[in-house]
């Protein structure tokens, strides 16, 4: 019964969510807001902060602290380019997670081992990252044609990319099937349109990589929740001590935390290197590992949280790429949202959240009828402020785990 | 190998009657010896009570016994068989169960899931919650308790959660069950009812060892009691043939100075006043409610409470902590807009509820922590006078009798009753006008106990006003000249410790009357 109050509830969001940013696209005549190119962009930028946020859950989960996200994608930027671009993608993309599993395996050592400052270590293993693979690149791509020591020679093959059937128009077995979605999408009708443009840009121009990184996110809470090694885990994130009175040898779990987190930032990197672009550039990763501990926290350390903040930042970042110019419609879109908790904060009298939505309207309506075009520089920073008010604001209700960045000594008197 | 099976064998049957047979245990750690040659019979199915002084080595011999500290020499026999275990899986392994002191409960875990944790009932890997959460609540309804097992622990109570603890080691199969100070934050009812939980579980066949030092409960639930003094055990005896201070002195080793009566007067003047003292809350509920009281020269006023109930924001708001709303008054002069350091300045004193996160720097040497808050006297210039602050130190050490090689050692090296002592030391040592004094004798020792005691009431006959925050009855009761009881952050009652009891004072501290 709970369930299925819970899904109708769900199904209830998003048939409103819908109709409010169709309407928002009707009204402003942005149909980019929802097109298909747009979320599929978005989904494609979703993924390596998606697995960044998903090394940061794994790390904080078994209780230590990464900071060292960043320097990890870039390891695994380095050696997947060096391996897609020696062997294929796919060996590219196993190297890419053995390198980040070896960043991984540094902050393990380093916190775990011998109990330097997981802040340190993190810092440590960033700067390192950086200035090594800058060494590894002057001793490898130097001299190669395209490469140098801040850029890889272009890899001969990419990833393969499928639309799936039916849905997208997919070929099966040299059947091109029908693209339902497509066509609804360029009907443009409300909400069917937008339901259209949206699932299309989901379901068509699959990289098989995109599919292995979603899979990630039910995969890690199967793992964490289910088993009896997700279980420990959480243990010696929540409670240490309380774990090692029950036999259990937090050290090695903090071990194999760590390692599961510097392989998913690896393969994170990798997927920048690999399947958004063809070679391994220096800066990559362009400070994605920390938008992705962001994400972790606006998750709430809970992986369906994770993929949703991601979700929301790859948006953002998407219709900057996409259609720079829909995002004064994004104004009109919130000030539409706000309405909608205004309503909400009202029916339940709760008088700051009443203020709260009242001043976001106002701003978001005064920002849209007075701005036009958005300077290049602030479209950028979008992904940004976005993290700093969705952090400000989810203070309140988030839930850590309680020792997650505490040092953990076995088998001293406590 | 032959003559080890031999030996354990004859061991079997020369004393099948004792489960538990733990014979010249040593232990030390750096600087501290904790047991020295310790040993110890427990009888099947019995409740065998621990009583000592704090860091007289209790629960460093429950350590041992239950694999988290490995002794330097001596034997442990569990069963009749002589095993060493090197860690607590192989103590659970045997049978051997224990409920820390401390809670050892992951707050943001379940209950189901703290209880089934390092014992996962698995296909697999995968855990079968559904045959765990059947096999929990058969345990749970066998020794009568309920409780809902998808609840994080972090929304359940002491009680609860000290539940939680016990089927937590029942699940493990334990066949003896370590209890480390079980009744120290539960009010009398709920140690009632903890007793007749135990007692079900004797009845069931389950040993249980229960270290306490609180001598009337050890009396009247304990089938023997051994008694340890200094690391070292000083005997074992039987409950009806020792009375309460018999028991005390055998643990201290010495006379026990007792509750004596005041021979002074409480004076006239008022030197701390609260009026209408009102601590927001972050949601609707205040955590301190309209609290009006004063406390007179030389009068110790108790306050009597289950944690939580508004005592630690009250405290916090008298020293200027947290923001409040009312008046306070130090000597008849509004202070409630003034800052920390002004207060402390009018000569307030305040021992804190946590000794050892808000009374100590656990990683800094006793002279530092016993300079923390006279910086200024204890300064040449803008430089600490390094002789003077550990002359200070000193002073403080053997006035207050702290057992320490010196003033040097870092304070996680003393046991928590020398802690205290320290910390007590350092507000009383500069003669202050009022002392706040929030569970000044928590988890210390009988012997310890005494001596603060002993240091409140001289300072208190001296003329000092003393505010004492405490959920130990015999101490609000036996110290106080007036208690006020707060409950849900009002104060429910004020009584005559003359008049009242126990169970009248846990009456109000649960809202029942």
């Amino acid at each position: 019964m709970i369930t299925k109050s819970k899904n109708s509830r769900l199904l209830m969001f998003v048939v409103g969510a819908l109709a409010v940013i169709s309407s928002v696209r009707l009204w402003t005549g942005q149909d980019a807001l929802t097109s298909s190119s747009t979320i599929g962009t978005a989904l494609r930028l979703t993924v390596p902060i998606l697995l960044a946020g998903m090394a940061g859950l794994w790390a904080e989960r078994c209780g230590v602290l990464n900071i060292g996200i960043e320097g990890m994608m870039i390891f695994g930027t380095w050696f997947g380019a060096w391996g897609a671009w020696q062997s294929g993608p796919w060996v590219g993309l196993v190297l890419a997670i053995l390198g980040g599993m070896l960043g991984g395996l540094i902050h393990a050592v380093a916190t775990v081992r011998f109990n330097i400052d997981q802040v340190i270590s993190g810092v440590v293993i960033n700067l390192l990252a950086f200035f090594g693979v800058r060494y590894l690149s002057d001793l490898v791509y130097v001299g190669k044609p395209g490469g140098g020591i801040s850029q890889s020679p272009p890899q001969k093959w990419a990833l393969p990319r499928f639309n799936l059937p039916i849905l997208s128009g997919g070929e099966v077995a040299g059947w091109k099937s029908p693209d339902v979605l497509g066509r609804l999408e360029t009907n443009r009708w409300f909400i069917i349109g937008d339901f259209g443009g949206i699932t299309r840009g989901l379901t068509s121009d699959l990289s098989w990589a995109t599919v292995i990184a979603i899979a990630v996110v039910p995969l890690s809470a199967w793992l964490l929740w289910r088993t009896r090694f997700g279980l420990r885990l959480r243990s010696s994130g929540e409670s240490p001590v309380a774990a090692e009175s029950l036999g259990i040898k937090v050290n090695h779990l903090r071990y194999y935390g760590l390692l599961i987190s510097g392989g998913l930032a690896g393969l994170a990197g990798g997927t920048l290197s690999i399947v958004a672009s063809s070679y391994y550039r220096q800066g990559q990763t362009a400070g994605r590992g920390f938008i992705g501990l962001a994400t972790m926290i606006f998750g709430n350390w809970r992986p369906s949280g994770v993929l949703t903040g991601a979700m929301l930042f790859g948006y953002a970042e998407g219709i900057k790429l996409v259609a720079s110019d829909s995002i004064t419609a994004l104004f009109l879109f919130i000030a539409a949202v706000s309405v909608m908790f205004f309503v909400l904060a009202v029916l339940r009298r709760k008088r700051t959240q009443i203020f709260v939505a009242l001043g976001v309207f106002v701003l978001s309506a005064v920002a849209y009828r007075t701005i036009d075009t958005v300077p290049e520089s602030l479209t950028q920073s979008l992904p940004y402020v976005v993290t700093i008010v969705v952090l400000a604001t989810a203070n309140q209700r988030l839930r850590p785990p309680a020792m997650a960045g505490v040092p953990f000594r076995p088998g001293e008197p406590h | 190998m032959q003559a080890g099976s031999a030996k354990s064998s004859q061991t079997l049957s020369a004393e099948s009657a004792n489960i538990v047979e733990l014979k010249n245990i040593s232990k030390s750690f750096p600087g501290v010896i904790a047991n020295r040659d310790i040993s110890l019979q427990v009888a099947r199915a019995t409740i065998h009570a621990i009583v000592g002084e704090n860091g007289a080595g209790k629960s460093t011999l429950m350590k041992i016994l239950y694999g988290l500290h490995q002794p330097d020499s001596g034997t442990i026999s569990v069963n009749g068989y002589v095993t060493q275990f090197k860690s607590p899986s192989e103590a659970i392994a045997a049978g051997v169960g224990m409920v820390h002191q401390h809670f050892m409960l992951a707050d943001n875990l379940t209950v189901l899931e703290n209880i089934i944790l390092g014992s996962e009932p698995t296909k697999i890997g995968v855990l079968s919650l559904g045959d765990a959460r059947k096999q929990v609540k058969e345990i749970a309804t066998s020794i009568g308790v309920e409780i809902d097992l998808d609840l994080p622990i972090s929304e359940l109570g002491v009680g609860q959660r000290q539940r939680v603890e016990i089927l937590k080691v029942l699940f493990r199969g334990a066949e003896i069950l370590v209890l480390d100070e079980p009744t120290a934050v539960l009010v009398p009812q709920e140690v009632d009812e903890l007793f007749t939980n135990l007692r079900k579980l004797v009845a069931t066949g389950t040993t249980i060892i229960f270290i306490s030092h609180k001598l009337d409960e050890v009396l009247a639930v304990s089938d023997e009691i051994t008694v340890i003094r200094q690391g070292s055990t000083v005997a074992t005896v039987l409950p009806k043939s020792v009375d309460r201070l018999k028991l005390a002195e055998m643990m201290v080793g010495s006379d026990l100075p007792s509750h004596g009566k005041r021979t002074t007067k409480v004076g006239a003047t008022i030197q701390l006043a609260a009026h209408n003292l009102t601590v927001l809350g972050k949601d609707n509920k205040n955590p301190v409610q309209n609290v009006s009281f004063n406390v007179a020269e030389g009068e110790i006023v108790g306050i009597a409470g289950v944690d939580g109930n508004g005592q630690f924001e009250l405290c916090e708001a008298l020293l200027g902590l947290v923001a409040s709303q009312g008046t306070i008054e130090i000597s008849g002069t509004d202070v409630s807009k003034l800052s920390i350091r002004e207060r402390l300045k009018k000569g307030l004193a305040y021992i804190p509820f946590d000794r050892q996160r808000e009374g100590l720097m656990l990683g800094a040497s006793l002279w530092e922590n016993s300079l923390l808050g006279h910086e200024q006297q204890l300064s040449r210039g803008p430089m600490i006078d390094l002789a003077a602050a550990k002359n200070s130190c000193r002073e403080i050490i053997e006035r207050f009798g702290v057992t320490t090689p010196n003033e040097l050692v870092p304070a996680f090296v003393l046991s928590g009753g020398n802690q205290q002592k320290l910390v007590v030391g350092r507000n009383l040592a500069t003669a202050p006008k009022i002392l706040i004094a929030a569970h000044p004798t928590r988890g210390i020792d009988v012997g310890a106990q005494a001596a603060v005691w002993e240091e409140i009431r001289r300072s208190r006959d001296a003329g000092m006003s003393v505010l004492l925050v405490s959920a130990d009855l015999e101490e609000v009761l036996g110290l106080s000249d007036r208690i006020l009881v707060m409950f849900d952050g009002e104060i429910a009652a004020e009584l005559d410790p003359k008049s009242a009891t126990p169970q009248i004072l846990g009456k109000y501290m649960t809202g029942t009357r």
